[in-house]
């Protein structure tokens, strides 16, 4: 099963009061990116709101990792995912 | 007067609380994170915090327990087709929230009603405290609003909301670039009402045009609620037939340039504004902080600097930047460098909160 890896500063919106904050790692049963998210939202609803604007579209600035490669395409989420989809601020955003 | 104090920065939201003589500057709620704008509802004690996460999104906090703990709630969002249109040129794309920039309560009346104003220009109201918003259509299908630009942004956005004190389905709001909208059916039907108002960035067959003006903050005074105050992008304006005609105030000094302006509760007459060089700099005149106060509608002024640097200040101050109590004694400006000032005596003196707060987007008393 692939796993979706939340940067901390993405996973510091669901850590539970007095945790650490740290990178989230889950398990997902998905084939492509698009399914990883959903899985994402569906265990974290809250965190939609984050990723991806009010129409779906993965935020500006918000990056994808897929199996080791940075998303070219934010908009293609029909991308195939073996391994590792890592979610992570982008450095363009402050 | 009021003894609570919410201040919003760029690194996070600050409640400060009176003590004595002096205030105290309580523990920041979301450190490090951006807080364009924080309001008390006077109704049912409720705190709400708008935040800008930059990566994630713009987000809206509410607190039941006076910043104890906070609730995320929902944001205000746009619809799949919502497309936003500007007036100068860009391209259009589709709309979605980049800035909560005002959030005001609906009237006593009204409880759990709440307006937000935001950019790309959208206005949306909640009557479930927050819970969900919905965005007011009758002003956002208005032909008119593919006119509108963004002043210091790259799109339109709604930044002052005024709720009648009379009728709150009587709202104002004021929008840069596009002027005053007011409706009278609680938002079912708007018009512009920006007669008077003139804009020098535009070329002089355009310069009256309703809908490029440039207005940076409008304040209603509540017991006389005909009576508003605009400091525009060029200049200061007042109203007193219920903003449907402006009148050009002139000869501010040191300057008729700024964000922030605003009004007595009670006394229509009395306002205050914080000027700087125009627009091209936007500092303080000379280095020197002042807060420009008339009693009179106008026709003259006073230049406040009692307990205000007066040499190397470089402090502008947001057009959310200032706020007078309901007594309409005590008055609180933050600034971009994170000076906090605050007068108990309508401006006459000015007392030091701090000059080492994140800069300031906003203050408002509780």
């Amino acid at each position: 099963m692939p796993r979706v890896v939340l940067a901390p500063a993405l996973a510091r919106w669901i850590v539970a009061a007095g945790d650490a904050i740290g990178e989230r790692v889950l398990a997902v049963n998905a084939a492509d990116v698009a399914g990883a998210l959903a899985e994402v939202f569906a265990q974290f609803p809250q965190l939609r709101g984050y990723v991806v604007d009010e129409h779906g579209a993965v935020r500006h600035h918000v990056t994808l990792f897929v199996d080791g490669s940075a998303m070219r395409d934010k908009t293609a989420l029909d991308q195939p995912l073996r391994a590792e989809l890592y979610v992570m601020q982008a450095l363009s955003g402050g | 007067m009021s003894d609570l104090l919410l201040v919003s920065t760029r690194k996070g939201l600050f409640a400060l609380h009176r003590k004595g003589a002096g205030w105290t500057i309580g523990e920041p709620h979301f450190l490090g994170d951006s807080v364009t704008l924080a309001l008390v509802d006077r109704r049912d004690g409720a705190w709400y915090a708008a935040l800008n996460l930059g990566h994630f999104g713009v987000k809206l906090r509410r607190s039941d327990d006076a910043g104890a703990t906070w609730k995320e709630i929902a944001a205000p969002a746009y619809g799949p087709t919502d497309m936003i249109e500007t007036g100068d040129g860009k391209p259009a794309q589709a709309a979605t929230l980049k800035l909560l920039w005002s959030l005001e309560t609906g009237g006593p009346s009204e409880p759990g009603r709440l307006w937000a104003g935001t950019a790309p220009g959208g206005l949306f109201c909640s009557d479930d405290r927050g819970d969900s918003w919905q965005l007011v259509r009758a002003l956002w299908e208005r032909p008119e609003r593919s006119r509108w630009f963004g002043g210091g942004y790259d799109w339109p956005g709604i930044h002052s909301i005024c709720v009648d004190s009379r009728d709150p389905r009587s709202v104002r709001i004021a929008v840069s670039s596009a002027g005053v909208w007011t409706t009278h059916d609680g938002g079912d039907s708007w018009s512009n009402t920006s007669h008077g108002m003139y804009a020098e960035y535009m070329p002089p067959e355009g310069r009256f045009d309703p809908d490029v003006q440039d207005p940076h903050r409008m304040v209603q005074c509540a017991g006389a609620p005909d009576a508003f105050w605009i400091q525009h992008h060029n200049g200061v304006f007042r109203s007193v037939d219920g903003a449907r005609n402006w009148t050009d105030v002139v000869d501010v000094p040191p300057s008729k340039f700024g964000f922030a302006v605003a009004v007595h509760p009670r006394e229509p007459d009395t306002a205050w504004l914080v000027p700087a060089i125009k627009d091209e700099r936007r500092v303080p005149v000379d280095g020197r902080l002042v807060v420009t106060r008339t009693r009179d509608g106008g026709r003259s002024f006073d230049v406040l600097r009692n307990g205000l640097p007066q040499q190397h200040a470089y402090d502008l101050v947001y057009r959310h930047g200032l706020d007078i109590d309901t007594s309409g004694n005590c008055l609180v400006f933050g600034s971009t460098t994170g000076g906090l000032w605050l007068s108990d005596d309508q401006g006459d003196s000015w007392q030091t909160l701090s000059t080492s707060l994140p800069p300031i987007y906003a203050v408002r008393f509780g």
